[in-house]
């Protein structure tokens, strides 16, 4: 990954009619960086990356990539390639033909055939140009449009939720090979999704997007420890939200009185706009501790009863009722020894540091 | 739930009436008597030795083969680019443009045929072979569109999106990707376009002038009795013909929706 701007977006908007997929979008992408485009779907994020790649043409704001402006430039004529969703792998062509259908006529057979080799060894599936087009698993069909988009040396590819189509095992494995072979070819790539788990395992950085705007860009651990407001906040993993006042604010620490918890220091978090009297605070499910008795070295305790359990195998999660708030808490706790600890109706105590809790900033409601 | 027994005897005896005429005509055409009824005299095949020594036959054949392939292309070509504006794009006057396109299928026969000859001479087209084409692309529009509209809807819109993005242009694209993927459907549309010109006797009978199609021709010669057991016997080799293309056609128009690549 390199300083340079890759791709820049400047007040990108897109409207169709009256209504507004996309707006006030300003981005900078780096040489050689994964970045994900990660929001629910219908934010806009399909409509960024199709106005990158040439699909769309902006209404508002300028496109620029490796610091051409991309105003008028078709499809076809842009340094970008793009993996569909549906992979388009054309049904009348093999394997080998699908591959080499970019470089057709503009390069020696000799060098084609030489480079078809090369890009379907990078995707592991060597050998396979005559396989038909129909004969291809899921995952194969992936790596065949993959390797038909990187054959033509774009200096970023574009990939339109790529595993989407794919069972969770494969999913996962996919994961981890785009992300290697991303590193090593050093292109930059811009991946949409909707999956957070897929976002935060293979980027750099994510842009989250909510109703066309582009709300937060950030490293997957900042955008996890300290989102900018609460919509992201419980977007990005599972996150209870609780209601707090500020009583003082000393530098970058806050105190408040936080519900449930009652009183505590918390750190500002930089990304949130303002700090208010009435403010939100966030705490993780794996950031609390539970236990039968009154945990020692916790500043902050509440006692509660168990209202709901989950097993997930690496991971229990308990939902617990206390007092002063609504909605139970949710606490997840790593499954160490086999076991289950507690069980719905149990009384517990939960504790809870101080740095764990996220400031959200001004409460919304 | 058991079907009522006068609803399936209704069925039959449908089938019957549709069908049964249908079949007379090779059945006759193999009778040594030149009077059509029965009792059947003999079997023969006279008839069919018969049909190649006719060489006005011969001519009509040739003209309805040829009226037939050049309708088969114009409107299958014409069909190809209405199918694709239809399925991939939305405009203003869409609705319209769709229920014009199959307005042919609906009106009189007689009525186009009249106003087409009325056209024509004003415009200084004498009735000909030509003028017979260009009735029957008309005609055949309707057949084209929605078989062709068919094989596009099953076509996956990001496949041409895919070609434009590995730097391939608009018309390349349509030649290298949209063609070859609908091939079936242009295949299935030009044999029914081929059959429904081929089979097309109103707009002919107006339109040909002096250079009679095959059904043309059949009709002339129904009025002379001793030849009529020669048509019944060309007939029986039209209805033939007619069923394999039509059913050609579908064998091509559903492996057309099963290339189909989710």
């Amino acid at each position: 990954m390199t300083d340079r701007n890759i791709i820049e977006l400047r007040g990108v908007e897109k409207r169709y009619g009256t209504f507004v997929a996309a707006a006030g979008i300003n981005l900078d992408l780096k040489e050689g960086e994964f970045f994900s485009l990660l929001g629910p779907s219908g934010c806009g994020k399909t409509t960024v990356l199709r106005m990158i790649a040439g699909f769309q043409e902006p209404t508002k704001g300028s496109v620029l990539i490796d610091g051409q402006d991309m105003e008028g430039v078709p499809a076809n004529n842009r340094p970008t390639n793009m993996v569909f969703q549906s992979y388009a792998i054309f049904p009348h062509l093999n394997v080998g033909n699908n591959v080499a259908y970019g470089l057709r006529g503009k390069a020696p057979k000799a060098e084609i055939d030489q480079r078809v080799a090369e890009a379907l060894e990078m995707v592991e599936l060597g050998g396979l140009q005559d396989r038909g087009a129909g004969e291809l698993s899921g995952g194969q069909r992936q790596r065949v449009a993959l390797a038909r988009a990187l054959i033509m040396r774009p200096k970023v590819l574009l990939l339109d939720e790529p595993l989407s189509a794919l069972d969770k095992k494969l999913r996962e494995q996919m994961q981890f090979e785009m992300r290697n072979l991303q590193q090593s070819l050093g292109i930059t790539f811009v991946m949409v999704t909707h999956d957070q788990y897929e976002a935060m395992t293979m980027s750099d950085r994510i842009g989250v997007m909510f109703n066309g705007r582009l709300k937060q860009v950030d490293t997957p651990t900042t955008l996890y420890a300290r989102p900018c407001d609460q919509q992201v906040a419980s977007f990005i993993g599972e996150m209870n939200i609780l209601p707090a006042q500020l009583l003082d604010e000393t530098g970058d620490t806050l105190s408040i009185n936080a519900a449930a918890f009652g009183r505590m220091e918390i750190e500002r978090n930089p990304n949130v706009a303002t700090s208010d009297r009435n403010m939100n605070i966030g705490i993780r499910p794996e950031q609390l501790e539970i236990a039968a008795e009154k945990p020692e070295d916790y500043p902050s305790t509440v006692q509660g009863t168990v209202s709901n359990v989950a097993f997930y195998g690496e991971n229990i999660h308990y939902h617990i009722q206390v007092a002063g708030t609504e909605t139970p808490i949710s606490v997840s706790v790593p499954n160490y020894f086999h076991t289950v600890d507690f069980n719905r109706g149990d009384a517990v105590w939960l504790g809870l540091q101080g740095a764990s809790v996220i400031d959200l900033g001004q409460s919304t409601e | 739930m058991r079907r009522p027994s006068t609803l399936t005897a209704y069925a039959f005896l449908y089938l019957v009436f549709l069908y049964l005429p249908v079949l007379f005509l090779p059945l006759f055409s193999f009778n040594s008597g030149t009077i059509v009824a029965f009792p059947i005299k003999g079997w023969t095949l006279d008839w069919y030795r018969k049909l190649g020594e006719q060489d006005t036959l011969i001519q009509a054949l040739w003209n309805s083969l040829g009226v037939g392939t050049v309708v088969a292309i114009l409107s299958t070509a014409m069909g190809l680019f209405a199918a694709r504006a239809f399925v991939r794009y939305r405009f203003r006057g869409q609705r319209a443009a769709e229920g014009l396109v199959m307005l042919p299928l609906v009106i009189p026969g007689i009525i186009v045929a009249s106003s087409m000859l009325v056209l024509f001479l004003f415009l200084g087209l004498k009735p000909s072979l030509l003028t017979v084409v260009l009735g029957h692309t008309f005609l055949a529009l309707p057949f084209s569109v929605s078989i062709l509209k068919s094989a596009f809807d099953d076509f996956d819109a990001s496949l041409e999106e895919a070609s434009y993005d590995l730097g391939v242009g608009v018309f390349e694209t349509f030649r290298r990707v949209t063609l070859p993927v609908v091939t079936p459907g242009i295949v299935a549309s030009m044999l029914v376009t081929f059959t429904v010109s081929f089979d097309e006797f109103v707009l002919a009978f107006f339109l040909s002038g002096n250079q009679p199609t095959l059904p043309v021709y059949i009709w002339s010669q129904i009025r002379f009795p001793a030849k009529l057991p020669n048509v019944l016997a060309l007939g029986s080799i039209l209805l033939l013909t007619s069923v394999l293309l039509l059913v050609l056609a579908e064998y091509f128009r559903r492996r057309s929706s099963a290339s189909e690549v989710r």
